[in-house]
């Protein structure tokens, strides 16, 4: 469906350009689609390119009561504390290796359980399936990390119990350092992994249905179905959801990680997110976050423009 | 620019005051164009006051402060108050959980109104840098001119100064507070008596945690239950039983940080054995202060570390749980040298601060000026802090005893009652009267800790370093001790942790508060 609009999308430009006057009639024709659209365009405007000159304040000291206007102009001084902060190089692994886990563990998961979900044909019980792992998806990270907190607390947690009760030693999963990550990436596949679904699952069900059954005829079986048709018809919609999700590689969940963070755990768990926030909001230290908030979304740049390169190479759309 | 516009939609608003007067006392949008009531139907109604034949027009203050409960209280004590002091008060509250983060931003925006209250002591050490800069008014200079004002006890205003100055005005508190709240009935029913000095306390705990104090039979109690908070948690109040300075000691003739004495580390011990005997909740470390009241209240543990004025409130929950509880508080625990101490705060737990960003000019700092030292006087403050006469609290024996609705008097005056400036000394209102045997023994208990107290040297002193740095580094210490005591590092690896705190800028504090101390 995605598709389709983007081809739309494409015809469209590829129009002749009207002379002005029939350009004119055009929108006074289709008017109340542009005044439908201003709001989304003010809210751009207002929410996301405003706030962009905010980011002057990282190469400043920025002081509130002198303003943007007002304030001291320092270079890189904020970044060059960054780059130099004993604690930098430790948060910046964190960062990458929760992102690298991520796409590891986390973003084939959809793809499994779509191609899955694909294959049940038992109607009734494919859709009450469906339900039941998108429903996660509606929990707040604070509720779902405080689930985690009473299974898997050592003061009589249930995981820890039932490890006891099978003769294994107690773990202590929410202040060991070992513990974090696995823990971390649990949490997002139990939420995440049936709401990334419904992307694919509809991506899957675009797929000409002639295609199988020429398949059958030629005497392919269901993996032999799903290797040579669904997964080469999704390979599109997988390319641009990895582009997406290297786009966000430093939006890790902030309220997730910030959640589980401690004083015991802080050595794998500080990531950039949770640094700008115990900098910027905590500490009162505008200049300094902006500046590492600027840095992450330059690196967040920086991959995506790399990503869709290869894409591209690959002989994929790429986003753009 | 800004200005001129705002002083143009001040035009419009004013035109529109009757109209807009009605719609705006709901609103909390962080601006103080808050219209003035000119219809004035409350100063209509005052009676106990004097009423001057042509009434003034009522001052507008916004005031924005830390809410301890989970829902904004009614207009009930606001409307008293503005009757009372002939203003138009807009309060702004804001979660205490989340506090720092709204003042910082306010901050950074321009945003603040024209009186804010700060979180701690904390947020004020953070507030010092914009303090020098000039962005809030000094108050010190106006402070003859109100009577009741300059009532407020000189030593305690000395330890808001910044750079000698007086800024802010303080919310005081008791200076120790601190102490155990234990089940009693546990105790006696382990033959147990209140524990004299820290060996007595960790058999308490051992035992609670071991002897089947509620007797299911079941090895389901546990003695401490604490909480993620290294200062008002359990530790540091048990650090001073052992001797360890309040945040910096003197140590021949130098001014040297708590964490790198020898006490201290007797206390990471002491903690460390309670969590070792596994007679405290072992995942303290990732527990909230909700989970911490609740093992208590729910009957699972018998021993609170903490301020001794939670006993109210862990009673109260307690008893719908266990209904035949009985909970006692103490605070006299002799170290290992046998000395007793108690750490203290200096004097006050919060300040408010008038931003110059919000208040242009004398006049207008005057007037709110003049609103604080109306709440200086015992009619007001007893309005904000205790409620309304009759209804929130009844006067016995010329205290004030709180009315039996707790969750009334919780919604509508608790959200005032943390912002009352002063204490009872000085604006007059009454002292609590209490029933529950363990808070009348609390306080008691406070006033013999005061005799005890450790104070901290460095609270009217300045260090440029702290300012900036302190709480970033005091993370670092926060972390080491935590590691200790779980035992994943050893004495080494907490000096290293120290030396990096040195490295990082700790060695820069201690100089400068070391210079600072011999002026």
């Amino acid at each position: 469906m995605q598709e389709a609009h983007q081809e739309n999308a494409v015809q469209l430009v590829r129009v002749p350009q009207p002379r002005t006057s029939e350009l004119k009639k055009r929108l006074w024709k289709n008017k109340w689609l542009y005044v439908m659209l201003l709001p989304g365009v003010l809210f751009f405007i207002i929410f996301k390119y405003i706030p962009m000159f905010g980011l002057a304040i990282a190469f400043q000291d920025y002081k509130p009561f002198k303003g943007i206007g007002g304030s001291e102009w320092v270079g890189f001084k904020h970044f060059e504390r960054l780059f130099t902060e004993p604690d930098f190089l430790n948060i910046l692994t964190n960062t990458l290796l929760l992102f690298g886990m991520n796409l590891l563990f986390y973003f084939p998961i959809p793809i499994l359980l779509a191609l899955m979900l694909n294959e049940v044909r038992f109607s009734f019980f494919k859709r009450t399936f469906q339900t039941l792992v998108y429903l996660p998806h509606f929990m707040s990270w604070v509720i779902i990390v405080s689930i985690s907190f009473v299974m898997l607390t050592s003061d009589g947690g249930i995981v820890n119990e039932l490890l006891e009760y099978f003769g294994f030693e107690k773990v202590n999963f929410l202040l060991s350092p070992e513990w974090f990550r696995p823990t971390y990436i649990i949490q997002v596949i139990w939420r995440e992994a049936g709401w990334g679904t419904i992307i694919y699952l509809a991506a899957i069900a675009s797929v000409d249905p002639g295609l199988y059954e020429a398949a059958r005829m030629d005497g392919a079986g269901r993996l032999r179905q799903v290797w040579h048709i669904t997964l080469p018809a999704i390979r599109s919609v997988i390319i641009i959801l990895l582009i997406l999700k290297i786009g966000d590689v430093l939006e890790l969940g902030f309220e997730h990680v910030y959640l589980l963070l401690n004083s015991m755990n802080r050595e794998v768990a500080e990531i950039i997110d949770t640094y700008v926030y115990t900098a910027g909001l905590r500490q009162g230290k505008f200049s300094y976050s902006t500046a590492i908030g600027f840095f992450k979304s330059f690196i967040g740049l920086v991959l995506v423009i790399t990503a869709n390169r290869l894409a591209k190479k690959m002989g994929e759309e790429g986003i753009y | 620019m800004k200005k001129k516009s705002f002083s143009i939609l001040m035009g419009v608003v004013l035109t529109f005051s009757l109209l807009l007067a009605a719609c705006s006392s709901g609103s909390n949008n962080g601006k103080n164009n808050t219209p003035p009531a000119a219809t004035n139907d409350s100063a209509a109604k005052t009676e106990e006051t004097d009423k001057p034949a042509e009434p003034e027009k009522p001052t507008e203050i916004t005031i924005m402060l830390p809410l301890n409960i989970a829902e904004t209280p009614p207009d009930t004590i606001k409307n008293e108050l503005e009757k009372l002091t002939n203003t138009k008060l807009t309060y702004q509250f804001f979660p205490a959980d989340t506090y720092e983060e709204k003042l910082n931003a306010s901050f950074a925006t321009g945003s603040l109104p024209q009186v804010t209250y700060l979180k701690n002591q904390a947020t004020f050490v953070q507030m010092k840098e914009a303090i020098r800069d000039g962005q809030f008014w000094e108050i010190g200079p106006y402070f003859s001119e109100f009577p009741n004002l300059s009532k407020l006890k000189e030593e305690i205003l000395n330890n808001t100064k910044v750079d000698g100055k007086l800024y802010s005005l303080y919310i005081g508190r008791p200076l120790a507070r601190q102490g155990i709240i234990y089940r009693k009935d546990w105790a006696d029913k382990l033959g147990l008596a209140a524990p004299a000095n820290v060996d007595e306390l960790f058999a308490m705990m051992e035992k609670f945690t071991t002897g089947d104090p509620d007797g299911n039979n079941k090895p389901d109690t546990i003695g401490l239950a604490d909480r993620n908070d290294l200062v008002y948690g359990a530790f540091k109040t048990a650090s001073a039983w052992f001797g360890t300075p309040n945040n910096w000691g003197e140590r021949d003739g130098q001014l040297v940080p708590e964490f790198t004495t020898p006490e201290y580390a007797a206390t990471m011990d002491f903690i460390k054995k309670i969590r070792d005997a596994k007679a405290m909740n072992v995942d303290f470390a990732a527990t909230s202060k909700t989970d911490q009241v609740n093992m208590f209240t729910s009957g699972k543990a018998g021993v609170y570390i903490g301020s001794m004025q939670d006993v109210d409130s862990l009673v109260k929950d307690l008893v719908k749980n266990v209904p035949t509880a009985v909970v006692d508080t103490h605070s006299m625990i002799a170290g290992p040298d046998g000395k007793l101490a108690s750490w203290s705060i200096p004097g006050y737990n919060n300040v408010a601060l008038f931003p110059k960003s919000a208040i242009k000019d004398e006049a207008e700092l005057k007037k709110i000026l003049a609103y604080f030292d109306q709440l200086m006087t015992p009619e007001v403050a007893n309005m904000m802090f205790w409620g309304i006469e009759g209804t929130h609290y009844t006067v016995v024996d010329g205290k004030a005893k709180a009315s039996a609705d707790k969750e009334l008097t919780e919604r509508e005056v608790k959200g005032f009652k943390d912002s009352v400036i002063g204490e009872p000394e000085t604006n007059g209102m009454y002292d609590g009267f209490h029933e529950l045997p363990a808070r009348i023994h609390a306080e008691q208990l406070i006033i013999e800790n005061e005799k005890i107290a450790i104070a901290d040297p460095t609270a009217p002193l300045d260090s440029k370093t702290y300012t900036e740095k302190g709480t970033e580094l005091q993370e670092i210490i926060k972390d080491a001790t935590y590691k200790y005591i779980y035992g994943s590092i050893d004495k080494a690896g907490f000096d290293k942790a120290v030396e990096d705190w040195k490295k990082r800028g700790g060695a820069q504090i201690i100089e400068e508060y070391n210079a600072a101390y011999k002026k």
